[in-house]
């Protein structure tokens, strides 16, 4: 940059240089720290969704952990293997443009894609699952299951159903958030380690209330939705961006000389990983360890 | 005259990198979902409540650090990418620690036994 | 650069930004960012005036203390609308992107901002998110107020909420765009020479003013999303009688709209910086004071949250703490303001059309100030919660500072965007009215909001003179409005040239042509200047520019 500040005059312009620009350098320096504006942005973006995760986790953790304990950790954990692998392809995918390698950057773009499509494609199986199980906490949105008319339902109190045993289908004729499951609360309240909130909050004249109960694991379920629904709609746009990367590699347009959209992708899709990084410890993990003899 | 050296370099460095580094910062993050997992299934109560939540959390950090530093290339990147690294985090920790000391104070106990 | 002051132009007219072009696809798809100001400043004006129309209509219906205009719905909506209109349409985008988009890049050498094409879809994202708040004003509007305030809007009210909310929403990324653009073209499109601290006070607000809206706008757009879910998914998280939580609505509401306060009056204290030292003739007292005190105030507000629930259920010990904080961001204020005095401190001042606004700027914001204090200490704000004093207190903030200023830095500007001097005459009746009607307006109402007339809803019948002060007022206050769009309309058609430099200033921008030529400098500057250097070592004869000019018109 410092070879204009002699001459005074405006430069003769490379290719692919913008015309605001003096330089690459400059150019390559204005997108770079402008991609990072928008990531901070980003951050800050799912900052409010975890701020709302932290309030209502520190309020209601008796919840929060019995609904954690019914995602699927096999499916959240292959998912970040997943996300981990397309990390380590996008970067090669940099690296392979640094080195003007067409060839291997289309494999690797395409490796990409393929990884980022598995794990939405687990997604879409999880999200299945929660519809079948009445958990999505949208009225109406669940599988309608018919109450069969001789069937006999239990009458076991909630906090005796065993959590581990496989989802039971029960009639949910309107499609409704359905949770039965209340051990925990009796787990905690029998250790003493209930929290304010959750002293009033599951409780009907002192006893566990399961309709209470049910509401805050909405709650939780209502935070999975939106968090990975916003972070799978972040993989969306991700593999779009990746489409249009692959059309311009497959031209042989990037080079050791101009490879400044694919480490701005880059950045974009480590930052959807990192999201995802966070993601699963807090909404696949948080209660697995009361699991034991629950 | 100006301070020149934010684009004294014509193209950021990149010669940082190699495969096999490339491998190597990938298994620590596969070897840190894994250790997250086996974590999360022990109880570590005995140490202090949320003791789990704790470590799972100190290896998302450094997980994300690893990938922040060497997949991102932020540890090349020029002081003002540092900068918005952190300062992101900062103002997610005022969002946070703001937040909750509002409702850590509201009825005292909520972490406590 | 010595003669570009004096030199005469005789010729064909030059090739400038206005004349480069005149289809409208020049315009529409344009990536100058002079012409996308000029778009963003017609579409300002309209929601000011949209706003302007439903301030009219509630300071009508006030005047007596009966519903009589407006029935009590009605009334709901029109503050509401009114509130939304200037606040996420008015007041956020105006100086940043009218004043900021047309004179930062000059102001730093640049040929254009460096991501014009984010900065022509900000246009358009503003564009969207505008039509579709206004479409949903059509429908029916909304009646929660400009806060939202859960769990009114999410359970109870039955308007266009979740509309106008993704209005807000869409909105939003306009503005993160044009924060982002902006943080960009400071870092890396200085001109040789421009160093961080030769920086016209103008771009540090402005940067300042980008890192809030970078780090505090994506925070409502997640609210904003979470509020339409959770009204149409009733899953409760703001609804505190199935385990929700109204005040983490608050929480997430304010850590945003808090800091958006200062999105709103940095970049009009940048303003007032330009033209306190410009119009005094006097270099900035305090430069570095007053460029950290930007930065101080961006990162402080966002600390200080909390003292708009002092009474709506947070901590006691959390109130403390805000309270405290709230003091502390009044500091870097006070410094300005303190700067801003000892500059004119023997100063040779001259009472041009934006040094009147930038008077009054420092009487206005000073009350608007101080009155925050009183709101943000803990116990008196018990009693003036939710009263006129409120009202009073941020519109001398929003009105007496923010629009004062802009008005002050579009008069202040406007020959360098047009290439046409206004009416001075006009020029200082209209702020004169301005200043006197702002003052009618809304001083009674500090008065009134301290003996405990209610926000919102009617008041009893013995405050009725007061009110009828303040709507007198309003009158004077609009009068004082719509006399800049009739001389600025008008001077656009018979306005006689400005040149190029009419106020004999040192600043970058009014070393080019004006109107400027698309790419902003026929050579690319070099800056061997301090900023707000009026002496020789600016390489003009500003003084001797300055007493020919007096020669001339006397």
């Amino acid at each position: 940059m410092s070879s204009h500040s002699e001459t005074g005059k405006f430069h003769y312009h490379e290719p692919g240089l913008q015309h605001q620009f003096e330089d690459m350098g400059q150019q390559e320096e204005s997108v770079s720290i402008g991609m990072w504006m928008f990531l901070v942005q980003e951050i800050m973006f799912f900052g409010g969704l975890f701020t709302a995760y932290l309030v209502f986790r520190s309020k209601y953790p008796m919840a929060f952990a019995a609904g954690s304990n019914h995602l699927d950790a096999f499916w959240g954990g292959l998912n970040t293997l997943v996300l981990i692998v397309s990390s380590l392809t996008m970067a090669l995918t940099v690296y392979y443009a640094q080195k003007s390698n067409r060839n291997m950057q289309v494999i690797m773009i395409l490796l990409t894609m393929a990884f980022g499509a598995t794990f939405l494609g687990v997604k879409t199986i999880e999200y299945r699952d929660k519809f079948n199980h009445g958990l999505v906490p949208v009225q109406g949105w669940n599988k309608r299951i018919k109450a069969e008319t001789n069937a006999e339902h239990e009458t076991k109190p909630c906090w005796e159903v065993d959590h581990n045993a496989p989802a039971i289908e029960h009639p949910n004729p309107r499609g409704e958030f359905q949770w039965t499951d209340c051990s925990l609360v009796k787990k905690a309240q029998d250790e003493g380690y209930l929290t304010n909130a959750e002293k009033i909050g599951y409780f009907s004249n002192g006893e566990i209330d399961a309709n209470k109960f049910r509401d805050k694991v909405r709650i939780f379920y209502y935070l999975y939705f939106v968090m990975t629904g916003l972070h799978a709609l972040h993989m969306i746009v991700g593999l779009a961006l990746m489409t249009w990367l692959l059309i311009v590699a497959w031209r042989g347009s990037f080079s050791e000389d101009y490879y400044m959209p694919v480490e701005m992708s880059g950045l974009y899709w480590h930052f959807v990983d990192i999201v995802w990084i966070f993601l699963f410890p807090l909404l696949y993990l948080l209660g697995r360890h009361f699991m034991h003899g629950g | 005259m100006a301070e020149y050296e934010q684009h004294d370099h014509d193209h950021i460095e990149h010669d940082h990198m190699t495969i096999p580094k490339y491998i190597g910062i990938f298994l620590v993050l596969v070897v840190g979902t894994i250790l997250t997992y086996f974590a999360a299934t022990v109880d570590l109560d005995f140490i202090f409540p949320g003791a789990n939540t704790l470590v799972a959390l100190l290896i998302a950090f450094t997980k994300m650090t690893c990938v922040m530093l060497f997949f991102m290339h932020v540890y090349w990147s020029p002081r003002m990418i540092w900068l918005s690294a952190v300062a992101s985090f900062f103002w997610l920790a005022i969002m946070f620690s703001y937040t909750m000391q509002d409702y850590l104070t509201r009825d005292p106990g909520v972490f406590s036994p | 650069m010595q003669d570009a002051i004096t030199a005469e132009y005789s010729g064909p007219p030059k090739l400038n930004y206005l004349n480069n072009g005149f289809t409208l696809k020049s315009w529409l798809l344009t990536k100058d960012h002079k012409r996308i100001a000029i778009m963003y400043l017609i579409t300002v004006s309209l929601f000011f005036m949209a706003g302007g129309l439903y301030a009219s209509a509630i300071r009508l219906e006030l005047l007596t203390p009966a519903s009589d205009l407006l029935q009590t719905g009605t009334y709901n909506k029109v503050f509401t609308q009114h509130g939304i209109l200037m606040i996420f349409f008015f007041l956020i985008p105006s100086i940043p992107a009218v004043l900021g988009n047309f004179i930062l890049p000059i102001m730093i050498g640049a040929k254009d901002l460096a991501l014009p094409r984010i900065n022509l879809l900000s246009l358009y994202i503003y564009w969207v998110g505008g039509a579709f708040t206004v479409w949903a004003l059509l429908q029916g509007g909304v009646d929660t107020g400009w806060t939202f305030y859960t769990p009114y809007s999410t359970t109870f009210s039955n308007t266009y909420v979740m509309a106008v909310g993704l209005g807000i929403f869409i909105n939003g990324f306009s503005s993160i765009l044009t924060g982002l653009n902006f943080i960009v073209t400071v870092h890396t499109m200085r001109a040789p020479g421009m160093t961080w601290f030769r920086l016209p006070l103008f771009v540090w607000a402005q940067y300042a003013t980008s890192l809030v809206m970078i780090l505090g706008t994506p925070v409502i757009a997640i609210t904003v999303l979470l509020l339409a879910i959770e009204r149409f998914a009733r899953v409760g998280i703001f609804d505190p009688t199935i385990g929700g939580d109204p005040i983490l609505f608050q929480h997430m509401f304010w850590f945003y709209s808090h800091p958006a306060v200062y999105i709103m009056i940095l970049p009009g204290m940048g303003v007032i910086s330009e033209l306190i030292s410009n119009f005094s003739r006097k270099k900035i007292f305090g430069y570095e004071f007053i460029a950290f005190s930007s930065i101080a105030i961006a990162v402080f507000g966002f600390l200080v949250w909390g003292h708009h629930m002092f009474v709506s259920g947070q901590s006691v010990y959390a109130g403390l703490v805000f309270s405290f904080l709230t003091m502390v961001v009044a500091v870097p204020s006070a410094i300005k303001m303190f700067n801003w005095t000892a500059t004119m401190y023997k100063g040779s001042i001259s009472y041009d059309t934006p040094m009147l606004y930038g008077i009054g700027f420092m009487g206005l914001f000073l009350i608007g100030g101080l009155t925050g204090l009183f709101l943000g200490a803990i116990g008196l704000t018990v009693h003036l919660t939710d009263t006129y004093f409120v009202v009073a207190h941020f519109h001398y903030v929003m009105v007496g500072g923010q629009v004062i200023a802009y008005l002050g830095g579009i008069h202040y500007w406007w020959p360098k965007m047009t290439g046409k001097m206004y009416s001075e005459f006009w020029g200082k009746i209209s702020a004169m009215l301005v200043f006197v009607g702002f003052n009618l307006t809304f001083f009674p109402q500090f008065i009134l909001g301290y003996m405990g007339m209610p926000r919102r809803y009617s008041y009893p019948p013995e405050f009725q003179v007061l009110n009828i002060f303040s709507t007198a007022g309003a009158s004077v206050l609009g009068v004082g409005l719509i006399l800049p769009l009739i001389y600025l309309t008008q001077s656009l058609i018979s306005g006689k040239a400005a040149g190029d430099n009419p106020w004999m200033l040192p600043g970058l921008e009014w070393r080019t042509s004006s109107p400027p030529p698309t790419e902003n400098f026929d050579v690319m500057p070099v800056v061997t200047w301090e900023a707000y250097e009026f002496g020789e070592e600016s390489g003009l004869d500003l003084e001797g520019a300055r007493a020919n000019e007096s020669v001339r018109t006397v």
